[in-house]
């Protein structure tokens, strides 16, 4: 990636410089923004319907239209698909590698948005290949890469600046997945959580625009039930609230237990000797292939349709608890062995199959509490999705708008924090972070972001403690007051409601240019304090302290009522604490 | 505010510039539209080949399902199904037919639930309540199977429902028979009767279950009225015939089994069933050949009276001698013989209507009394113990 950036930085170099741009066309880059969003969000559109098919037919030629245990093409397919994509990865494609989520992030906060089109490509073939011979992986994250990338190579086609360029990323990425997972909230929602950090407003309106475009697209074809069909989600009786807290608690084990599992194994892999990485993904193909050969074929690829089955009750609880348990096996192995492919849909499986064993065993031993077993397979995805991937926002939305029906929110909520608080506990580092760091990067960590306390002025708020006099004031007295507080500045109010804050040596040299009666007023500068208010950012204040000893801070009903004064020390002080 | 600012003047070279970069945007954004269209196009068609890929892939797993079930193989039809519905999942028929296949296969637990979760998207769905009711009454859940059937009753059905409710109701009829819980079952049979069609097939197995649930007259009632019919079947004659003798209306059951052994399907009825309908017409005739029947002179009658009072005088002394201590009933049987031993000629009965059934009464209460302390009679003491158990049907039509 490096050496294809530095072609793009000399080819920017050749471009009019921005300074220039800004000059001849202001605003073009905000106007192309948008344009550019719908552009993105359509080409994604057509891309991951594509991938999708391309996996699809892969599986069908690969493991035959229906794999059943004792097929020997179950163990060939995986293993030689996986000799092939490590080929891909090692000589053609290395940064294919991966899920695409750390990728796309470190896309956008080392390379300023570049990702390659030769990434793009990759992404693409290697992915399809693998998904689509059977290894346990998803076809989300590289999704998300792929719009990332597309986004990337129409920004720099337009030449768009460079803190647009990053800026684009985030749009592709939220366009790719939302069409692979045909639910834009979430995506977006996923997007801002775990790939931008936080709210960013200059940069939402295109994210929705192009991943609502690509959601268009993607339902222009597949329908609106794209993955699976949605069940009848019901919460029949309140004391089923039992049954989704038991589940957020397995869902919390469980995802607690597959990220240890890619935690210890992922970074073993990685560090064998060099040749040995051309063939773990034809061994963790092999390994996968063996789980299906002998009796589980469903944990093989991305498992939509399983899903789609167990979520419409086909399954009984045993075999669902099986099936989780396999899948992260497979999972594990087909992820750290490098083949390239998303955490996704092993998660959504893994939750499906296990919501639906708690639904069905209740369903089986109390059938007059039960709601329907697809209301909990739903849950169950939010579960892990709150649990393993750490984004307890999108996955509670991501039940609700995949589900479409707000009743289950209460389910959700209680089964997901129950989920997200006992993984966080026991396993304190987000997975994706502990990828970034097996993989020597250092990208934020949305977790912490997501967490920070930004300081308010209110934080350093202090009760005014200097006088406060009227604008007619005559100066002899305004010197008087001043000596007898004893204040290093006092606060005068002006007639039209503006405040003034004035220093010792200030109010000393007025008293010496002017005489003494004549009114405070006119010995100010033509400036005034600044309006600030308890709730604006502490950091708001920074840089008015050169020009003003104190700050006063209003009402925001009411201008002439202060509520207080900060003062450079103060602001200090807070942060020296925080 | 930015608006009414002042922008400086661009020099010629600027504006130059400004003129390259419109142009270059132009021919970019109309770039990306083509190739937004070109991949749209190919999208496209990959998407429809896929597509019909699919669908021929549903069609063959189908297939290949319902051949698995016809030939036996429910195992193999659940994959099979499931594969059905993976190429093409909202198909309700193929869901119904892979928890059938479940089902098929011993898969209970699976099976139940898969049509519980059929049943939340479709609670008034007929062949899904029914289903439910036969893996209610496969796991011994009367209360639950009687619920789904009744719901099954009352949900919809496609094609014929008319049909397939009546086949619902005798299902259920057939369940509460098995379970030996005779007057619902006599309930349902009644109004499947009620509402049966001019079929005589079904009209004789609702009369053959009526049998069964202890219902004789109605279903006396439903073969006579299928004999009636023209062209009536030789079932009907039988079935009229064995429960008309069931129920003691032994000159009735001698009429439609004497049309049963004449009917020309007859013959070609297996042995096992002719045998017995044989013995009931010659039993039924030798009864009534010993019975006074009421159309007969009263001097026959009388002479037929006797004729019986001899045999079961007969009946009690054997069975007299071969207790070694008195039976006090026996007793008072033959005090009421040695009362009316005076009575015993032709002539008597002939004139006092009264004494005839005093007599017959006696006869009826010595067979009865007899077979209690001696055990069954056999020969004539066995047709005339027939006799008393229903005296007052035998001439009944």
């Amino acid at each position: 990636m490096n050496a294809d950036a530095a072609v793009e930085v000399k080819k920017e170099a050749a471009a009019p410089h921005q300074h220039d741009l800004d000059k001849i066309a202001p605003s073009r880059d905000e106007r192309l923004f948008l344009v550019l969003s719908i552009f993105i969000g359509v080409l994604s559109g057509l891309l991951v319907v594509c991938f999708r098919v391309a996996i699809e037919w892969i599986r069908i030629l690969t493991l035959g239209s229906a794999p059943h245990p004792g097929q020997y093409r179950l163990l060939l397919a995986p293993t030689l698909a996986g000799l092939v994509v490590a080929a891909l990865v090692q000589w053609f494609f290395p940064a294919a590698r991966g899920s695409g989520v750390n990728q796309t992030k470190a896309a956008l906060y080392i390379y300023n948005g570049y990702i390659s089109f030769r990434t793009v490509i990759g992404k693409f073939i290697t992915a399809a290949i693998a998904i689509g011979s059977g290894h346990s992986l998803g076809p989300e994250d590289p999704s998300l890469q792929i719009g990332a990338g597309v986004a990337s190579m129409v920004a720099r086609r337009l030449r768009l600046s460079r803190q647009r360029l990053r800026l684009f990323a985030p749009i592709g990425a939220a366009a790719g997945l939302a069409a692979a997972f045909n639910a834009p909230i979430s995506a977006i929602l996923f997007v801002i959580e775990e790939v931008i950090g936080r709210w960013s407003a200059a940069v939402l309106g295109s994210i929705v625009l192009s991943a609502i475009s690509s959601v268009v697209v993607a339902r222009w074809f597949w329908g609106s039930e794209a993955i699976f069909r949605i069940p009848q989600v019901t919460l029949r009786d309140p004391r089923e609230l039992t049954a989704y807290a038991v589940l957020g608690v397995a869902g919390g084990i469980s995802a607690l237990v597959f990220s240890k599992a890619l935690g210890y194994l992922r970074p073993r892999l990685r560090s064998l000797a060099r040749w040995t990485h051309f063939f773990q993904p034809a061994l963790a193909g092999l390994l996968v292939g063996a789980i299906g050969f002998f009796g589980f074929p469903q944990v093989m690829g991305p498992g939509y349709g399983v899903m789609d089955q167990a979520m419409h009750g086909q399954f009984a609880w045993q075999l669902l608890v099986a099936l989780a348990l396999f899948k992260i096996l497979a999972t594990t192995l087909s992820f750290s062995s490098g083949t390239p492919g998303g955490m996704f849909a092993p998660t959504l499986f893994i939750g499906a199959m296990l919501g639906a064993a708690v639904g069905s065993f209740e369903k089986h031993y109390f059938p007059h509490l039960t709601g329907t077993i697809g209301a909990y397979a739903l849950v169950g995805m939010g579960v892990l999705f709150a649990g393993f991937l750490r984004a307890p926002l999108t996955s509670v939305f991501m039940v609700l708008e995949v589900s479409g029906n707000y009743s289950i929110v209460l389910p959700v909520i209680l089964a997901n924090t129950i989920a997200y608080l006992l993984s966080r506990s026991l396993q304190p580092v987000p997975i994706f972070e502990v990828f970034t760091r097996q993989d020597g990067l250092e990208l934020p960590s949305m977790e912490e972001q997501r967490e920070e306390h930004e300081l308010h002025i209110e934080d350093a708020l202090r009760p005014v403690h200097v006088p406060i006099l009227g604008g007619s004031t005559p100066i002899e007295a305004v010197s008087a007051t001043l000596s007898s507080a004893n204040a290093p500045a006092l606060l005068v109010q002006l007639w039209d409601g503006s405040w003034y804050a004035m220093s010792k040596d200030e109010v000393a040299g007025a008293a010496v240019t002017l005489t003494g009666d004549t009114p405070i007023e006119r010995a100010l500068k033509p400036d005034r304090a600044p309006m600030l208010f308890p709730d604006l950012p502490l950091d708001n204040t920074l840089h008015y302290f050169p020009r003003w000893p104190l700050l006063p801070i209003l009402n925001r009903a009411n201008k002439s009522k202060l509520e207080g004064v900060v003062t450079l020390e103060d602001v200090l002080k807070r942060y020296q604490d925080l | 505010m930015a608006v009414f600012e002042l922008q400086p003047p661009l020099t010629a070279e600027e504006r130059l510039h400004k003129r390259k970069l419109i142009f270059r945007d132009l021919i970019s954004l109309s770039g990306l539209f083509a190739i937004t269209v070109v991949l749209a196009v190919l999208t496209w068609f990959l998407f429809n080949s896929f597509a019909r890929h699919r669908q021929e892939l549903a069609q063959r797993w189908l297939a290949r399902g319902q051949a698995a079930m016809v030939g036996g193989h429910p195992e193999q039809a659940v994959e099979a199904f499931r594969s059905a519905l993976e190429y093409d999942p909202a198909q309700r028929q193929t869901e119904i037919k892979l928890a059938m296949a479940l089902e098929a296969a011993d898969r209970v637990v699976e099976a139940t639930s898969y049509f519980n979760t059929l049943l939340e998207t479709e609670p008034g769905n007929g062949i899904i309540n029914l289903e439910l009711a036969r893996l209610s009454a496969r796991q011994a859940n009367k209360p639950k199977a009687i619920e789904y059937f009744q719901r099954a009753l009352d949900g919809t059905w496609q094609g014929d429902g008319y049909e397939r409710r009546r086949a619902v109701r005798l299902e259920l009829a057939r369940y509460l028979l098995d379970q030996k819980d005779y007057p619902r079952a006599r309930t349902q049979l009644l109004i499947a009767a009620g509402n049966a069609p001019d079929d005589p097939a079904i009209k004789m197995q609702i009369a053959g279950m009526m049998e069964e649930a202890q219902d004789p007259e109605n279903a006396l009632a439903i073969y006579r009225a299928v004999a009636r019919q023209k062209p009536s079947p030789v079932q009907s004659f039988q079935g009229a015939g064995r429960v008309a003798y069931s129920l003691g209306r032994f000159a009735l059951a001698r009429e439609y089994l004497e049309q049963a052994v004449n009917h020309p399907d007859f013959l070609s009825e297996p042995e096992s069933v002719r045998t017995p309908v044989r013995q009931m017409l010659a039993d039924t005739i030798d009864l009534l050949a010993l019975y006074p029947e009421s159309d007969l002179e009263i001097r026959e009658r009388a002479d037929r009276i006797l004729h019986v009072a001899r045999i079961a005088q007969a009946r009690l002394q054997a069975c007299s001698a071969s207790k070694a201590t008195s039976v006090a009933s026996l007793a008072d049987l033959a005090a009421r013989w040695q009362e009316n031993r005076a009575t015993l000629t032709p002539l008597t009965l002939a004139r006092d209507p009264q004494l005839e059934q005093t007599i017959m009464n006696l006869i009826f209460d010595t067979e009865k009394q007899t077979a209690q302390a001696c055990g069954a009679p056999t020969g004539d003491d066995a047709l005339l113990l027939k006799i008393a158990q229903s005296s007052r049907s035998v001439e009944e039509k």
